[in-house]
């Protein structure tokens, strides 16, 4: 038959990447690992990263507190690689400019967006069991434990880095995830709590300094209102000074 | 040439199709795709419908007939048709085989053209298709198996039954040509179902379904196409006090790549299906293409299985569009413009990933990663942005943006990072014509 030679080859690569898998498991000693691009999270995950073919929870009440940047290099590197991001409804819409400075191609990012918490749960189980999907960011206000554990299964069908954005009092509630971190904002740092990581200790807090908003100048000491003087010659430049700091902020249309 | 003929005892009623021409037709265009010469003959009172497919041709392509027979029926068990089958040199003799098979339900299969009389020889002369009475004459005269018919001299037989006698035991044994009205594919596709009773549910369509789109994806294997969407025609019928009341409904089932395999099909069709309310219950379905394209070749590379996970992204998408519907999955887009809200957009993803990046596009994604760090952006954008209060705790800025003149939406701006009370970082600016403070985007 013609599709023969089609079937040995596809069984052929399954085979190599289960004996892949396996190899990378038994040198991790445990669960498939991402690292995650901070020395000190990694020395504590089991792994040393976040855990793939697994869901993560992110617990918080915050939005913007630098949650993306937590996980940056680790999409940065599926994404390099070739695997496909899916945003699965985000309470915000994810900035294509931003998304782009950060080293994510566009052309590999996929947002759902839907209003029914049941279709994003269905679309983020789905995504989860793709193998080209490297990272499924979803979030979800309240979701019942046996959602939970269907997503659990879904990402263990596959090595897909699963994320799951709650709020910060589901900490309390039992979970299926592989690790959950609770994250708050210390100041300019995240401050990071490890409350739940399967085959490691739990309980640990540590503190991860993230370049938020780099290389913008300083604000000036007081924001000054008087600046709102609606005049037209400063249409196009805000000041000399703020020419000089950063001459392509302002447009020359 | 090797004939493989299929007896259909309950096609009519196991097709759901309106009548029997219907039903043949749509077998014929399935089985086509093993076979360019394909034949059938509608049933009457007496006889079933039959189905021929001249198989030695097919020989390089699907190997030994034993073993494409087995690939045949297992598909016709598939899509739950009753049938029969039997393999002979004549069209004739296969059908007269398949009476046999049917006792004991293993197809009897004659490959060689050596001897047919003496291997049909014993066999009983009520299988032969001679009219009822010439077979009641036969054995009246004390003949009651084939060999004894066909040891008479073939003179008698037709002066006594006629010519059309004879001439039927020649082509039984090849001994003349057996030309059949070859069938030919139709150049669109139309499989119409009408059920016995209204279906009230979208449930009850998958079992039809997965028949209609088995035979559908025979067709296209047929004329080596595949489609990029097809449709599914529901005929509604609403039936108060007593009056009919009939309506119709189509669904389109759209792919992002060409594809003919059912299993896919019947993935997206379920898919959609789930979310389906009915208007009305349905009293039949047709499914219809009259588009076709090239299949899509896939290359089984070992190494690099891009080619593979394209496609597996492929359907991941199609199922996503076809339970939450196409405007749910959406792909990011960056336009030339400086004032944020106009900066991104998104559209419907249209292509599995497979988008090329036009000149537009590129030129500002190369103007953006070039210079990652002259005008940092927030990952996550509020639309519309907030009004809010003056902001406590600037951290960053001003960064002014001005912009938009030339199509009334003008804006003067400036742009701030700011820490809310809840310890986020918000993207703020001041509007300075209104003089007011909005926010526009969360340093995720």
């Amino acid at each position: 038959m013609l599709s023969n030679p089609a079937r040995t080859t596809s069984e052929l690569r399954v085979r190599l990447e289960q004996m892949a898998r396996r190899r990378r498991l038994s040198d991790a000693g445990g669960a498939p690992a991402l690292c995650s691009g901070h020395a000190a999270l990694d020395a504590l995950l089991p792994g040393g990263g976040w855990p793939l073919g697994a869901l993560t929870e992110l617990l918080s009440d915050q939005c913007g507190i630098g949650e993306l940047e937590l996980l940056l290099p680790a999409l940065q590197n599926l994404a390099r690689r070739g695997r496909c991001l899916v945003w699965i409804a985000p309470p915000y819409v994810p900035y294509a400019p931003a998304l782009l400075q950060r080293g994510l191609a566009l052309e590999r990012l996929l947002w759902i967006r839907t209003e029914r918490p049941q279709a994003a749960l269905w679309a983020a189980e789905q995504a989860l069991r793709c193998p080209a999907v490297g990272a499924v960011l979803a979030w979800s206000e309240y979701i019942v434990d046996r959602s939970l554990r269907r997503l659990q299964l879904a990402a263990e069908s596959g090595d897909t880095f699963g994320i799951l954005h709650r709020p910060a009092a589901a900490a309390g509630e039992p979970s299926p995830a592989a690790l959950r971190l609770q994250l708050q904002p210390l100041g300019e740092d995240l401050g990071v709590e490890i409350r739940k990581a399967r085959g490691a200790r739990a309980g640990i807090h540590l503190r991860l300094s993230l370049r938020l908003s780099p290389a913008l100048p300083a604000a000036p000491p007081a924001p000054a209102p008087a600046l709102a003087s609606p005049a037209t010659s400063t249409l196009f430049f805000a000041s000399s000074d703020a020419l000089a700091m950063h001459p392509s902020a302002s447009t020359a249309a | 040439m090797l004939w493989l003929c299929i007896r259909l005892p309950a096609l009519r009623h196991e097709a759901l199709a309106a009548d029997e021409g219907e039903a043949l037709e749509r077998l014929c265009a399935w089985a086509y795709q093993w076979s360019s010469r394909v034949c059938s003959r509608r049933g009457d009172e007496m006889r079933p419908p039959l189905l021929w497919l001249e198989l030695a041709a097919s020989r390089a392509l699907f190997g030994e007939p034993a073993a494409l027979l087995a690939r045949i029926e297992r598909e016709l068990r598939d899509m739950g048709y009753s049938h029969v089958c039997a393999i002979a040199p004549t069209p004739a003799a296969a059908a007269l085989l398949t009476h046999s098979s049917a006792r004991d339900g293993v197809s009897r299969c004659l490959l060689t053209h050596v001897a047919l009389g003496e291997q049909l020889a014993s066999l009983p002369l009520r299988l032969l298709a001679l009219p009822l009475e010439t077979r009641d004459a036969l054995r009246s005269a004390g003949l009651a198996c084939i060999g004894e018919v066909l040891a008479m001299p073939r003179a008698a037989l037709a002066r006594r039954f006629g010519p059309d006698c004879t001439h039927y035991l020649a082509r039984l044994l090849g001994e003349v040509d057996d030309p059949q009205p070859s069938f030919r594919l139709p150049a669109v596709y139309r499989a119409r179902c009408v059920f016995d009773y209204d279906l009230q549910d979208t449930q009850g369509l998958l079992f039809p379904l997965q028949r209609l789109l088995q035979e559908f994806q025979g067709y296209l294997r047929a004329r080596d196409r595949a489609v990029l969407n097809f449709r599914l025609e529901l005929e509604h019928v609403r039936r108060a006090s007593g009056s009919r009341e009939h309506s119709s409904s189509t669904l389109t089932i759209g792919l992002s790549t060409p594809a003919r395999e059912a299993a896919r099909f019947l993935t997206l069709v379920r898919e959609r299906l789930q979310n389906l309310a009915l208007s009305a219950p349905v009293s039949a379905l047709t499914l219809a293409a009259d588009a076709f394209t090239a299949p899509a070749v896939v290359q089984a590379d070992l190494f690099g299985s891009e080619t593979q996970q394209l496609g597996e992204l492929t359907h991941l998408l199609d199922r996503l569009r076809a339970r939450l519907g196409v405007e749910a999955v959406q792909e990011l887009l960056l336009y030339a413009d400086h004032r944020p809200e106009r900066a991104f957009g998104s559209s419907p993803s249209a292509t599995a990933m497979t988008r090329r990046v036009d000149a537009h596009t590129g030129s500002i994604t190369a103007a953006i990663t070039a210079s990652p760090t002259n005008a940092a952006r927030p990952g996550a954008l509020l639309a519309p942005a907030q009004h809010i209060e003056a902001p406590t705790t600037l951290l960053t800025g001003p960064e002014r943006i001005a912009s938009g003149w030339w199509d009334g939406d003008d804006v003067v701006r400036d742009y701030y990072v700011a820490r809310a009370a809840d310890g986020s970082r918000q993207w703020v600016f001041h509007d300075l014509r209104e003089n007011s403070w909005y926010l526009q985007g969360l340093w995720i």
